[in-house]
């Protein structure tokens, strides 16, 4: 398989509530995109493009995109595994180049929420659900993960609130973050409960965006000039059906799926500079410093309360301030992930630098089915 | 509420599902049905047509014990539509090693006597209600003391 390279990144701000429709906000990321790689649109070979449908409605949502920017004519695939959308399309994208299908593809990830969903109602599974239809929704599956964390290890309230006040500090950093004010311990722990333990500012809230990734082989990379940023991995995979005692506390689709990607890029968590995760809730990143291995199985507690996740620690944990402050544009976000990953490897981070930042790994996971630990985890590993 | 609305009620009944759950009809308590595989042996639940192990199509329907442990729980205060909050909500462990995630039929002030480790029955219960007012009635745990409380 060929290496394959970054060339071209772009993105819109995180909206609380998007002044542009869905498929303007794909335009502009891609505008985005081209224009940083340096290409013209017609050099685009294929094109891969996450967004949850049923939310914008629509359907062929890649084609309202990018056909009126003249980019019609090349395979173009709608692609959706709910939060991971976004980042299957950066998979798919790679695939096309480092098979040989293409020199040069592109993503896209894309979510307008608020122009098609009220605010005030939480993710959830299918209504068809077992468990979906006893209620159940995201919030309550983390919080319950985040209940039975603290009792086999220990956490309270307040180390998961760590986790929310770092990331809205690294936020404050990132002009297209949705919130950019300070937060504390106290104000986290006291907001308004949304499932117990998990607060609204443990949570991360609906936001619109666009992003848009354009990769190519070597050789295009270094004819375009482009600084070098190179996929070490590509990683997806699905649930395993379970209906026995599994550890909700040890993230079993993000372990393996963690395992694999450092198999196939030949590092460890010894090599990461910074790590993008789905931290959708608080919960998260002690969940995740663990799965990915960067400290033990109820390590993360310890790990967290001294700054091993922040600037200065063992690894930086969201530096763009996460889906927690940032927000979560759900079909978007892998996209994102990737955009902002690409800048700390090209040092273009501004006050969000990750220092001498040379790997990054990006993670997000997806779906509440029953039976599974997630539907989905998507990984990347890029490094400059 | 008139008698009149009442029978209409009853009517928008659905039972989710009756192939998940049985409630005896001669008085005895309801219990969950796992399915075991009966050429690998491997217990499922709920019904699945064909075995996720071994691709058998032969499961055979298997009544499970009415008391777990109580393995983990939240408190929605933000639902689903056609959900009540506060909610509560919990996987229980059965003693044939499926666990099985329900609402926890408990009054609101009652919610903060849940323990995890905690013993919890299998009960029946209204579990949503849409705006026509029809009902799903389906299984939920109940802490033993309070067999007959609940909402």
């Amino acid at each position: 398989m060929r290496d394959v390279y970054v060339i071209g990144v772009g993105m819109t701000n995180y909206y609380k509530k998007s002044p542009l429709s869905a498929a303007d906000l794909g335009r502009q990321a891609v505008f985005n995109a081209v224009r940083d790689a340096g290409i013209g649109p017609k050099q685009v070979q294929s094109i891969y493009v996450g967004e949850m449908p049923g939310l914008s409605g629509s359907i062929c949502f890649g084609q309202r995109v990018a056909t009126t920017m003249g980019m019609g004519g090349v395979p173009m695939m709608n692609v959706e595994s709910a939060c991971s959308s976004g980042a299957l399309a950066v998979n798919l994208a790679v695939k096309d180049v480092a098979n040989g299908v293409t020199d040069i593809s592109m993503a896209v990830g894309v979510q307008n929420i608020s122009a098609t969903r009220a605010s005030g109602t939480a993710f959830s599974p299918d209504a068809n659900d077992p468990e979906g239809v006893q209620g159940i929704t995201m919030p309550g599956i983390y919080a319950m993960r985040a209940k039975r964390y603290m009792e086999e290890f220990g956490a309270t309230p307040e180390d998961i609130a760590l986790v929310a006040v770092k990331n809205r500090r690294h936020a404050m950093n990132n002009p297209r973050s949705q919130f950019h004010d300070p937060i504390t311990v106290e104000q986290v722990v006291n907001a308004r409960s949304i499932s117990d333990p998990l607060t609204l500012l443990m949570s991360c809230p609906n936001t619109d965006a666009g992003a848009a990734v354009i990769v190519a082989t070597k050789e295009k990379a270094m004819q375009l000039g482009s600084k070098p940023v190179r996929f070490l991995a590509r990683e997806v995979t699905s649930g395993i059906f379970s209906n026995g005692f599994r550890d909700m506390t040890s993230m079993e689709i993000t372990v393996r799926g963690a395992k694999e990607a450092y198999e196939i890029a030949g590092v460890g968590p010894e090599d990461i500079d910074m790590v993008e995760c789905h931290d959708a809730f608080a919960i998260n990143e002690h969940l995740y410093t663990e799965a990915m291995g960067f400290c033990g199985h109820g390590e993360g507690v310890e790990f967290i309360r001294s700054g091993g996740n922040d600037y200065g620690g063992k690894v930086v944990f969201s530096p763009r301030g996460g889906l927690l402050s940032c927000g979560h544009p759900t079909g978007c976000s892998g996209a994102a992930q990737i955009v902002e990953a690409t800048w700390q490897l090209r040092n273009e981070a501004g006050a969000m630098q990750v220092p001498d930042c040379k790997v990054a790994m990006t993670h997000v996971t997806g779906g509440g089915i029953y039976g599974l630990d997630n539907a989905v985890c998507t990984i990347h590993i890029l490094s400059r | 509420m008139t008698e009149k609305t009442a029978k209409a009620d009853e009517q928008e009944q659905v039972i989710f599902h009756p192939d998940f759950f049985k409630i005896p009809e001669d008085g005895s308590k309801p219990y969950l049905v796992g399915l075991k595989c009966r050429n690998c042996g491997q217990l499922w639940f709920p019904k699945l047509p064909i075995c996720p192990a071994c691709w058998s199509e032969t499961l055979d329907e298997s009544p499970m014990e009415r008391v777990g442990k109580l393995y983990t729980y939240t408190i929605m205060n933000v639902p689903q539509p056609g959900v009540k909050a506060p909610l509560a909500i919990g996987y229980v462990d059965f003693p044939n090693g499926i666990r099985v995630g329900a609402q926890i039929d408990v009054l609101p002030d009652q919610m903060k006597n849940l323990r995890i480790g905690m013993d919890l029955q299998v009960g029946a219960g209204v579990i949503r209600e849409d705006k026509n007012g029809k009902k799903t009635i389906s299984y939920v745990f109940r802490p033993l003391a309070a067999s007959k409380g609940g909402k």
